[in-house]
């Protein structure tokens, strides 16, 4: 189709002549409506005003002359200007109250909780939070960190609160427990710890340490499965009804190299954490060892990202103290035996295997096909790669570049199916 | 989806039912006009920005389902030229631009004063490292460095499409590299950064020492810098890609169909500038004939040259940041269906991003984001926007890759190799897609001469016959007298049984015998009045035709 030049120059002219105050919004939605307005003024002659201009230029002078008789204020839509302040309180630090879902302890369900942050300093924050879930978990907390100390080296955080958790599972020790086996238990805990994190090069190499001040008042659990001082005494399992008090000191050597904790699609951690859980009355007093690995692997200019997990947790008595059952490593939930319930397999060593086969579908979704293996055992040297448990699954992963704000798995396992909603990577 | 259909309908039924006659004359005196005028005073006029996520959500979600309007460019004067105006000016194509112009761009000679810097705020926009700076002559500048991973590659960047666009016309600011010695810089007193908290509190050197972690240091201690110079007159905020600002009287036409604003969408893919967003531009209320006029800039061309690809291994150009169906095949295929930018073989250097030329398909090219303007590109745009491209020689393109000061003669080198194997691309797509003769003369003795921007650039093989009709053309009521037909197998055509007082217009139909292409049928109209010069063009329609992807195998085939 050949438009002929007289109607582009109408059309041109149209555009502009005595502009209503919708045809002059620089929204863009409203473009199709001014396309379509033009265009009708195709089809009808110029005005006789326009036939005494004598020049395109005069033409095109008139019908600025007649817009800058009915000049209005340049405005963003409502929409616009909607999205304009909330992301300005984002940024100006303004945006106080946020969604907090995480919950007590793992195993809690679903869980709903608002947190309020307020900046203490131009860059240190208080964080006052707490979350609730349908089966009584509850959890309520502080938390101050200051970022950027020591010339942008190292974090320190101070958190005090209390939780409590109603129907946490205990399936009996190693691997032969079953599902059917599950007795429930609860606690309350009231605790405050101080953490610093420390890297010496601001990349890289990772020093933390903590100390944290805690009560652990175990006691029965409700739920439809049986409480837990029904099926055990104090003497078969070790910490039944024990409320101790723990000096809980920690220590992390690692190497971090990825982008960050919360989403990453290269680069690892490397790290062994040291903890201490002194007893004041001498009875429960333990240590134990972890040590993590975590590593990404971007295949084909990220067409995929191989990610492998491992963590080994070691735990170890004190001479005359025993460990409560509930405070022993332990594997299942939602980001480790994703198949498993949460606290399925406990016992005083464990070893956790995931690997991850990541489809990076965009940059804000991720799915994944997961397998994860571990096992549970006495003894350290127990822990060797035959009977485990294991599962395999599918997942998607909304994320930004440095956080997991949401996160739906399906797993599959000898127990079952698990199914996943949550608000954090898995790894 | 009714609006749609009034929409089709008017511009099918235009050139049936619109008549010059009762409105005018098709041609006024001053036709083809070289310039838009801008005769009011915009002084009124008050900034407004517009909101990052807002255009992202919006051009992502909405903008990106819209169909083209098949609406020609409105800014064209009547042969099919964007006049200048404050928001283009003529340049590459127009007229004859030397290496030395391109080289010197849009800078003055008054170069930025290095010895001594003075931080006056941190870098509140864009995703490279850097401050707003005064220089040691007391200039303001905008500073922003390399990252550490491509050392001179983003400063190069920045300098090079600064030149390349404002050779294709866009306002530019005055950009330089220079070194900035973290030794000799001083902090404003005055100078405050904005926290985490949205409090703003005094700049400190470990802000400063913050930045330049980001940023590529070099062995003596320095760092090399992109400086771009503060604008003068008042900053406006940013330009939209639709509608017209409602505050400025010289605004007509809606920004949607300004043929330079869609035609980005060519020049950006030849650039690989992906980051079209509104964000990018800035309009200045600058003084101009005695009143206030906007003046339009393209502000940030720095995302350019695969230096925006993500995460250093994304390339962007290829999809939108959201891209359904791309999302779609690679999750219903594991990933195995792979994007055509994960297997292209990158010929990669510190100095230069990932970009290449060999699978690049500029009917397939897309931005981070749409824009109205992108949408709505049209064929004859393209072929306008192609012709401009082709009009870069190897030589001003050389010139330009030149400016960013590579230390590396075979980065430069492969630079401009791939720019000149993707301008070839955009002239094998655009160029042959719809009729391309360009550029018609008439002699007094009624010879007519003309070009095929197809053939010319090498892109098409030569029409088996060009044929063309005459016809004496009433001014005043839009009649025709039929003169008579005449082909040839040149660009060079005698009229038909010529008689030298037969009008004042002439109107000539050129269409081109190409079994090759067949669009080519469709014939070019020009028109021509009679001057004491002798006969002068005044009008030119170039047949439209919707843009469609192209197919790269069969182009190269051709060529």
């Amino acid at each position: 189709m050949t438009r002929p030049a007289a109607v582009v120059v109408t059309v041109m002219l149209a555009a502009g002549t005595a502009p209503t105050a919708q045809e002059q919004a620089v929204a863009p939605e409203q473009a199709v409506r001014q396309e379509i307005a033009v265009a009708a003024e195709l089809t009808v002659p110029l005005e006789p005003q326009d036939q005494q201009a004598g020049s395109r230029a005069g033409l095109i002078e008139q019908d600025q002359a007649r817009k800058a008789a009915s000049l209005t204020a340049a405005k963003p839509t409502k929409v616009e200007a909607y999205v304009t302040r909330v992301y300005d309180a984002f940024l100006g630090g303004q945006m106080h109250w946020h969604a907090f879902f995480q919950n007590a302890y793992s195993g809690g369900g679903f869980t709903i909780g608002a947190g309020y942050l307020l900046f203490v300093s131009p860059s240190n924050t208080l964080d006052i939070r707490g979350s609730i879930t349908p089966s009584g978990y509850k959890r309520i907390e502080a938390e101050f960190i200051a970022p950027g100390l020591f010339g942008r080296r190292a974090t320190f955080s101070a958190i005090g609160g209390w939780r409590e958790a109603t129907q946490v599972g205990f399936y009996g020790f190693g691997m032969t427990s079953t599902v059917d086996a599950r007795a429930n238990y609860s606690f309350q805990q009231p605790y405050g710890s101080a953490t610093i994190e420390v890297r010496p090069t601001r990349k890289l190499f990772l020093v933390r340490g903590g100390l944290e001040f805690t009560q652990w008042k175990q006691g029965p659990g409700s739920g439809e499965e049986p409480s837990i001082e029904t099926k055990y005494t104090p003497e078969t399992l070790p910490g039944l009804g024990a409320q101790p008090v723990y000096l809980h000191t920690t220590a992390t050597v690692g190497v971090d190299s990825r982008a960050a904790v919360g989403y990453a699609r290269s680069g690892g951690l490397y790290a062994a954490t040291f903890h201490d859980f002194a007893d004041p009355d001498k009875t429960h007093g333990f240590q134990q060892v972890d040590y993590e690995a975590i590593q990404h692997i971007p295949l084909v200019r990220e067409a995929w990202v191989v990610s492998l997990h491992g963590l080994l947790q070691t735990s170890y008595s004190k001479a005359g103290q025993q460990i409560p059952f509930f405070m022993m490593p332990s594997i299942g939930g939602g980001s480790d035996l994703r198949a498993y319930a949460s606290w399925r397999l406990r016992d005083l060593n464990s070893l956790l295997l995931q690997a991850e086969w990541r489809v990076i579908a965009n940059r804000f979704l991720d799915m994944a096909v997961f397998y994860d293996t571990g096992r549970v055992a006495p003894r350290l040297d127990a822990l060797k790669l035959n009977d485990l448990k294991n599962d395999a699954g599918l997942g998607f992963r909304f994320h930004g570049p440095l956080t997991t704000p949401l996160r739906l798995e399906l797993a599959k396992g000898s127990d079952g199916f698990g199914f996943v909603i949550a608000a954090s990577h898995a790894f | 989806m009714r609006g749609r259909f009034v929409l089709i309908a008017a511009l099918v039924l235009a050139p049936l039912v619109a008549p010059v006659s009762p409105a005018g004359p098709r041609f006024y005196n001053d036709d083809p006009i070289p310039r838009e005028p801008e005769t009011r005073d915009a002084a009124g006029a008050a900034p407004l920005g517009i909101d990052l996520f807002y255009e992202y959500a919006y051009n992502l979600f909405v903008t990106a389902r819209r169909k083209p309007t098949n609406t020609r460019a409105l800014n064209v004067n009547t042969i099919d030229e964007v006049p200048d105006s404050s928001w283009f000016t003529n340049r590459v194509g127009a007229s004859p631009m030397s290496a030395q112009q391109i080289a010197r761009g849009p800078n003055s000679d008054a170069k930025p004063a290095p010895e001594q810097w003075v931080i006056l705020r941190e870098k509140t926009s864009g995703t490279n490292p850097g401050f707003t700076v005064k220089d040691g002559n007391g200039q303001t500048w905008f500073l922003q460095f390399d990252p550490p991973e491509y050392p001179g590659a983003s400063t190069a960047d920045v300098q090079i499409a600064t030149k390349v666009f404002w050779a294709l016309g866009y306002n530019q600011v005055e950009t330089f590299i220079t070194t900035f010695d973290p030794r000799r810089v001083v902090i404003d007193p005055t100078a405050t950064k904005r926290r985490l908290s949205g409090e703003r509190t005094p700049f400190t050197r470990d802000d400063m020492q913050v930045v330049l972690e980001r940023a590529a240091r070099t062995n003596d201690g320095t760092y090399r810098a992109s400086v771009g110079r503060l604008l003068e007159g008042k900053v406006l905020g940013n330009f939209r890609y639709a509608g017209t600002r409602p505050d400025d009287p010289n605004d007509l036409v809606p920004h949607e169909h300004r043929r330079e604003l869609r035609a980005l969408r060519v020049f950006g893919a030849w650039m690989n500038l992906v980051d079209l967003k509104a964000g990018n531009t800035l309009d200045e209320l600058v003084a101009a004939n005695g009143h206030s006029v906007i003046r339009h800039y393209l502000q940030d061309v720095g995302s350019s040259l695969g230096m925006a690809n993500d995460y250093g291994v994304w390339d962007q150009g290829w999809e939108y940041f959201y891209d359904g169906p791309a999302m779609r095949k690679r999750l219903l295929s594991f990933g195995f269906d792979l994007s055509p930018w994960q297997t292209v073989p990158y010929v990669e250097y510190p100095s230069v991003g990932r970009f290449e030329g060999e699978r690049f398909d500029p009917t397939t090219w897309k931005p981070q984001t749409p824009t109205t303007a992108y949408m709505n590109l049209d064929a004859d745009d393209a072929f306008w926007a192609a012709r401009r491209v082709a009009a870069f020689s190897d030589e001003l393109i050389r010139a330009a890759v030149h400016e960013g000061q590579f230390s590396d003669p075979a980065a430069e080198r492969h630079l401009a190799a791939v720019l000149m194997q993707r301008r070839d691309r955009i002239a094998q797509a655009y160029l042959p897609a719809i009729n391309p003769v360009v550029d018609p003369k008439l002699s007094p003795d009624g010879t007519l001469v003309f070009e095929n921007a197809a053939v010319a650039a090498g892109v098409a093989e030569a029409p088996t016959a060009y044929s063309t009709t005459w016809s004496w053309f009433d001014n005043a009521t839009g009649a025709t007298r039929p003169i008579g037909a005449a082909e040839s197998a040149t660009t060079s055509v005698a009229a038909p049984g010529w008689s030298r007082d037969g009008g004042q217009f002439v109107e000539i139909d050129i269409a081109c015998a190409s079994d090759a292409h067949p669009s080519w049928q469709q014939p070019v109209r020009a028109y021509f009045r009679r001057t004491s010069a002798g006969w002068k063009l005044v009008g030119l329609e170039r047949p439209a035709a919707p843009l469609t992807a192209s197919a790269p195998a069969k182009r190269g085939a051709e060529k």
